[in-house]
């Protein structure tokens, strides 16, 4: 993976790395080496690998919540630094606030930010409309399912505004139904938004299924193995799952990914 | 809860009555077992009266004489001013120390060394300095009503929640704004188990200050009863202490039960409808 040979015109790229790397513990353990990559505007793309292998520390230096250690990294051209407005996360737990109404909490992010327009409020509720919440706007967490907080959440990252989406194990902890309907879900509403996408997961078909491009990563050190290219357009249906050139791709990721996958 | 439309639903008033119905029937049977054992002599009516001559006594003080509303207001004000002061130096303490690190380590071997130290026992000194009036009472009330709720709220206050935290750091709040949004609503749960236990406290403090010098309240009446030997209206007075205490833990529930409402299942559906309401109007306009 040479930096050099590869670089394309900085506009091309919304997401861009060079010899990117975190350790942690002065050194001691490398979470993250040497990444390089470029991530085109709109385009979805999934990190897949081992626990440990780095996914969740590239997304947290995306996101600005640590520092690198070595490399460049930069976020519509601009190097990152902290956390901003055009690039937001979105945890495997809802992290929803108890005390907040799932409008309220989809408002959070407007509200940390400036004052409440009505507007925002409106918007809000579109969101959860969009992500099908529209008969509880005003139900607390405790009232909501686990697919339904992460609804919640997902409409919250969304009103942030943001281009940048960044997912580490969104739906991880749900079941398998659930699951598959919000990929389906996701794959539209990113589209609508027309918003780049980084999706954090264990599950192989799953990655393929939703992405443009898989960074399949390996650990002990943390690094991106291969990027693959998956041809299909997006939104697609589930039933592509089952064609073979679709099951070519599943075998090559799962190949470089070795005996543990 | 799911079953609103059956005859019996709970909440109901027959639901009531069939689940209070046995306790009255217990407490009928005591009293008249205790009744006949003071008649009957198996019990001296000095140490222990029979509870006609304790309903007679309440009569006599809450009803004919009345005698006892005034004392009954003093001890009110004095726990419950006592308590506001208490708990208002606890909560300010517990949220410097909670946003400044140094502030925690020079206040808390102070909070520490008073914990350990029985506050009653400052009775006496407090009367030294406050006098005999309602201000050695409160003084004594906030003392010891102190510890708890400051223990609690710092608790919950320095409680971390790392994912929630980084949430809010990836949508580019401030501290500040954590502070305000996160830890403060956070901590309000033990914030209030605080308080329901500093409440309590700051009763006993107010009533011990009176046992041990006062013109006025209940602890003073009570204790001026029994040096009488009047036993039945010494009990008598009790009764309103345990009135005091009653009225003070409901209200500080009720406030628990409408500002923490998160915690509690049964409040969710009312704040959703409030939040609801709330939402239209604004929005309508
Ligand atoms: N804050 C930290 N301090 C020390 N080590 C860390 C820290 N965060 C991550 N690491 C280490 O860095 C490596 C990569 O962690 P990371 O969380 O990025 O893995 P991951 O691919 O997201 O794994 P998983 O699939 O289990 O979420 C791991 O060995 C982990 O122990
Ligand atoms: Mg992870």
């Amino acid at each position: 993976m040479n930096v050099m040979a590869s670089q394309p015109s900085k506009t091309d790229s919304v997401v861009g790395a060079q010899g990117l790397g975190k350790t942690f513990g002065g050194g001691a353990v490398v979470a993250l080496e040497d990444a390089s990559f470029d991530i085109r505007p709109g385009s979805f793309v999934s990190l897949v690998g081992p626990s440990g292998c780095g996914k969740s520390t590239l997304l947290r230096l995306i996101a600005g919540l640590i520092e690198r250690t070595s490399g460049n990294l930069q976020v519509h051209g601009k190097e990152v630094t902290d956390p901003r407005t055009d690039v937001g996360m979105m945890f495997q737990k809802a992290t929803l606030l108890d005390w907040r109404t799932a409008v309220e909490n989809v408002l959070l992010p407007t509200e940390v930010s400036r004052a409440v327009t009505k507007e925002d409020q409106k918007n809000a509720a579109e969101l959860l409309r969009m992500v099908g919440l529209k008969d509880f706007l005003f139900a607390f967490p405790s009232q909501l399912s686990g697919g339904m907080q992460q609804r919640v959440a997902l409409a919250r990252l969304l009103q942030t505004g943001a281009d940048v989406l960044l997912l580490d194990e969104p739906f991880g902890a749900l079941d398998e139904f659930t699951r598959e309907r919000l990929n389906v879900e996701l794959m539209r509403i990113v589209k609508e938004v027309q918003a780049t996408t980084l999706f954090v997961t264990h599950n192989i078909a799953e990655a393929i299924f939703l992405a443009d491009q898989v960074f399949v990563m390996t650990p002990r050190p943390g690094r991106i193995a291969k990027i693959v290219d998956v041809p299909f357009d997006r939104p697609r249906p589930l039933s592509i799952q089952t064609s073979p050139e679709f099951n070519t791709l599943v075998a090559e990721v799962r190949d470089i990914l070795g005996e543990d996958h | 809860m799911s079953d609103v439309s059956s005859p019996k639903a709970p909440g109901t008033a027959d639901h009531l009555m069939f689940r209070i119905l046995p306790h009255l029937v217990l407490f009928a049977v005591l009293l008249l077992i205790w009744e006949m054992a003071v008649r009957t002599g198996i019990i001296t009516s000095i140490i222990i009266p029979a509870p006609s001559k304790i309903i007679g006594a309440i009569w006599e003080l809450y009803v004919t004489k009345g005698t006892i509303y005034r004392h009954f207001f003093i001890t009110f004000t004095e726990a419950v001013v006592g308590f506001a002061i208490g708990a208002g130096v606890a909560v300010t303490l517990a949220v410097c120390s909670a946003l400044w690190d140094p502030f925690k380590r020079y206040v808390s071997p102070y909070a520490i060394v008073l914990n350990v130290t029985p506050g009653i026992a400052l009775t006496p000194i407090i009367i030294a300095w406050f006098g005999y009036g309602m201000g050695s009472k409160i003084a004594l009330a906030a003392v010891i009503s102190f510890f708890p709720i400051f223990v609690n709220t710092l608790t919950g206050l320095i409680q971390r929640d790392e994912d929630r935290e980084e949430l809010f750091r990836s949508i580019g709040a401030t501290d500040a704004q954590i502070f305000r949004k996160l830890r403060v609503p956070a901590a309000l749960p033990l914030l209030f188990a605080g308080l329901k236990i500093g409440l309590t406290t700051a009763l006993i403090g107010a009533v011990v200050a009176e046992f041990a010098q006062a013109t006025d309240g209940v602890g003073v009446l009570m204790s001026r009863f029994s040096f009488q030997l009047n036993m039945a209206a010494s009990l008598a007075t009790l009764l309103s202490m345990t009135v005091i205490g009653l009225i003070l833990f409901y209200s500080m529930e009720f406030l628990d039960d409408r500002i923490v409402f998160w915690r509690r299942e049964s409040r969710g559906a009312a704040a959703s409808r409030a939040k609801a309401r709330a939402w239209k109007s604004r929005m309508g306009q």
